[in-house]
């Protein structure tokens, strides 16, 4: 376990050098002057330009400025964003929690959905469940999220009226910011209405929730399936039959925890993919998060802030990243070992 | 015993012919390739074809639903938009842009890729290591992210999408030709002719190369079902294509403020861009399905 944590910390470190020297240049390759951009501050005077350019060290060599933006940013300072001169870490702190909230939520639906249809799928395997699981995975994979979201719109909010259509709640309900996922800070609250503002929230994040799911969802029911296909195959599921397990014991026991594994493996990726997903689909619902924030920091023409988003989605992806590789190095003992006797 | 042929030839296909053998049983697939190959002579000859052009609008013609509809004309079969531009001939010119330059987006990045990751198959040690977990890292994020990060250096517009597109997918290609050409290096039939003296660049050319097109293609036919998706996305958030080009996507965008009074101008774009994704999916499954029963025989 000790060479696995530290092979993932050496990995980690890797990709944050990456990472920092990516959004570094960034400031280089976007138009403008590169302390402004590191910085945010486009009205600067003559003076702050000067204290500007001391802070970020660019009289000296590339190294040297390369490590005065590191030290920047492991003190928490992003810079301000050009477009509203706010700071950004304080920005991206309110608004990167509805993100995780919304992604979260859907990658539970995902999986919930998308891993136990993957199963039926492989256990009727060449079946005709089989193959209209298969066939609605394939439209599902194909349907591009925008429009997704939009008939989603038009058919629940519009024609049934059932689900509100944009924004994470209604105005109505005061909430405090704590932690910035507003179940928790509606559990937190003290206000009398707060199952009232429960139920609200639920229903808000419901229909952008799902949209993002249907794509991850379809991933986990090949994942699953195939995954599943491949433990049915072997020979302890022979055995735990020639044993005389009745056919649900042996799914329900045997097969499924050791199918599981092999899709949890593969959830940091597609935690990836869903993020991407959630910043589109942030934008059709109005949802208060960073994807919503980036793009319209495109729009702005705000490289401050496209940098630091940037930098720190990446970050926040990665680390669920590892996090899952830990999982899974946790679940199973095969993926612990440095392939001794393998 | 009587033989009728007294020569017994064998007829041994090619690998690429063999899958092509088992491609051609599988009727959703072909119903895939059909509609592939016809996107593709509709990107190329849309000009020839589309009944109107797709950037000047009849006035006279405005907001007309499609043909089916009852207040339809069947002159403008899927409608007009809100300045009386026809919707089928929009879609016609937005395939060569959407689905056309995917499809060239792709190629380019598999010829790049393939060369950087087959050379990079042949080095070892540091290099090799340091070019592995950069590989590790630009894979963890999400293509679409990452052509947004590259719009948002190049600017908006539909070069700088097509670039970042490519430059999105070249990774991906350097991956997948590294890895497969290392696993054919293992093999045995490299070994032998490696000893009949052949060097690393004729063994790539005359042995590898053969036996792993068809991964590549499958893997080319998921690059472009997910390059349709990044442009047409990337349009639809008005980062890609701009407003008069006929781009799926943003005449998607475009037909949103309408949407509820026009809803053909926003589920006709989205049906066609589902329709490209489907065929090139099926394309793809079609090849896999293809190559796991060419490997069970």
């Amino acid at each position: 376990m000790l060479t696995f944590t530290l092979r993932r910390v050496s990995l980690f470190l890797f990709t944050m050098l990456v990472l920092t020297l990516l959004s570094f240049s960034l400031s280089f390759l976007f138009p403008g002057d590169t302390v402004i951009n590191h910085s945010g501050h486009i009205n600067a005077t003559a003076t702050d330009l000067i204290q500007l350019n001391k802070d970020y060290r660019m009289d000296e060599n590339i190294f040297s400025q390369y490590t005065a933006y590191l030290t920047h940013i492991l003190n928490g300072n992003l810079g301000q964003s050009m477009a509203s001169q706010s700071s950004i870490s304080s920005e991206i702190i309110k608004l990167l929690p509805a993100t995780i909230e919304l992604s979260l939520v859907a990658l539970l639906i995902a999986m919930l959905v998308g891993i136990p249809l993957g199963f039926i799928a492989a256990i009727k395997h060449n079946k005709a469940t089989d193959n209209a699981i298969l066939s609605l995975a394939m439209l599902g994979y194909s349907i591009p999220v925008f429009w997704l979201g939009l008939l989603a719109i038009l058919f629940f909010s519009i024609g049934l009226g059932w689900l509100p259509s944009a924004g994470q709640i209604s105005p109505l309900f005061e909430i405090e910011h704590f932690t910035g996922i507003q179940f928790i800070d509606i559990l937190l609250s003290k206000s009398p209405y707060k199952w009232q503002a429960f139920s609200d929230a639920s229903a808000h994040i419901i229909l952008p929730a799902c949209v993002i799911a249907l794509g991850p969802a379809t991933i986990f029911i090949r994942l699953s399936r195939a995954s599943m296909i491949d433990v049915l195959a072997t020979s302890y599921i022979r055995a735990a039959r020639a044993k005389g397990l009745s056919f649900i014991q042996i799914i329900f026991r045997h097969a499924i925890r050791n199918a599981l594994i092999n899709v949890i493996r593969h959830v940091g990726l597609q935690f990836a993919n869903l993020v991407t997903l959630a910043m589109v689909t942030e934008v059709i619902f109005s949802w208060p998060g960073i994807g919503r924030w980036l793009i319209e920091s495109i729009y702005q023409r705000d490289y401050t802030a496209i940098q630091s988003g940037l930098l720190v989605l990446s970050c926040f992806i990665f680390i669920i990243h590892i996090l899952i590789d830990f999982i899974y190095a946790a679940l199973n003992p095969l993926a612990r070992g440095n392939n001794n006797g393998s | 015993m009587a033989r009728e042929k007294v020569y017994l030839e064998e007829v041994f296909p090619s690998p690429f012919m063999q899958l092509w053998g088992i491609f051609r049983k599988t009727p959703v697939a072909m119903v895939g390739f059909c509609s592939f190959i016809f996107l593709i002579l509709l990107s190329v000859f849309s000009p020839i074809l589309a009944p109107y052009t797709p950037i000047d609008g009849n006035l006279d013609m405005i907001l007309l639903p499609p043909a089916w509809h009852a207040d339809g004309n069947v002159s403008y079969l899927l409608g007009t938009d809100e300045l009386g531009r026809d919707m089928l001939s929009r879609l016609m010119y937005g395939t060569s842009l959407t689905f056309g330059l995917s499809f060239i987006v792709v190629i380019f990045s598999l010829v790049i890729g393939v060369v950087i990751g087959s050379l990079s198959a042949l080095t070892r040690g540091i290099k090799s290591s340091f070019l592995n977990h950069f590989l590790d890292v630009v894979l963890s994020i999400p293509s679409l992210l990452l052509a947004i990060i590259i719009v948002a250096i190049l600017g908006p517009g539909i070069s700088n999408t097509v670039w970042a597109v490519a430059i999105v997918f070249i990774p991906q290609f350097i991956h997948i030709t590294r890895y497969a050409v290392k696993e054919e290096f293992r093999k045995d039939y490299v070994l032998a002719s490696r000893l009949d003296g052949a060097n690393n660049f004729r063994i790539l050319y005359y042995s590898v190369f053969p036996n792993i097109v068809e991964r590549l293609m499958s893997q080319a036919t998921l690059a472009q079902s997910a390059a349709i998706l990044e442009i047409a996305t990337l349009g639809f958030l008005g980062l890609g294509a701009q407003a008069p080009l006929p781009e799926w996507g943003a005449i998607l965008a475009n037909g949103l403020e309408r949407f509820y009074i026009a809803p053909w101008t926003v589920y006709l774009p989205g049906l066609a861009i589902l329709f490209a994704v489907v065929a090139t999916n099926l394309v793809g499954e079609g090849i896999r399905h293809a190559l796991k029963l060419r490997k069970e025989n």
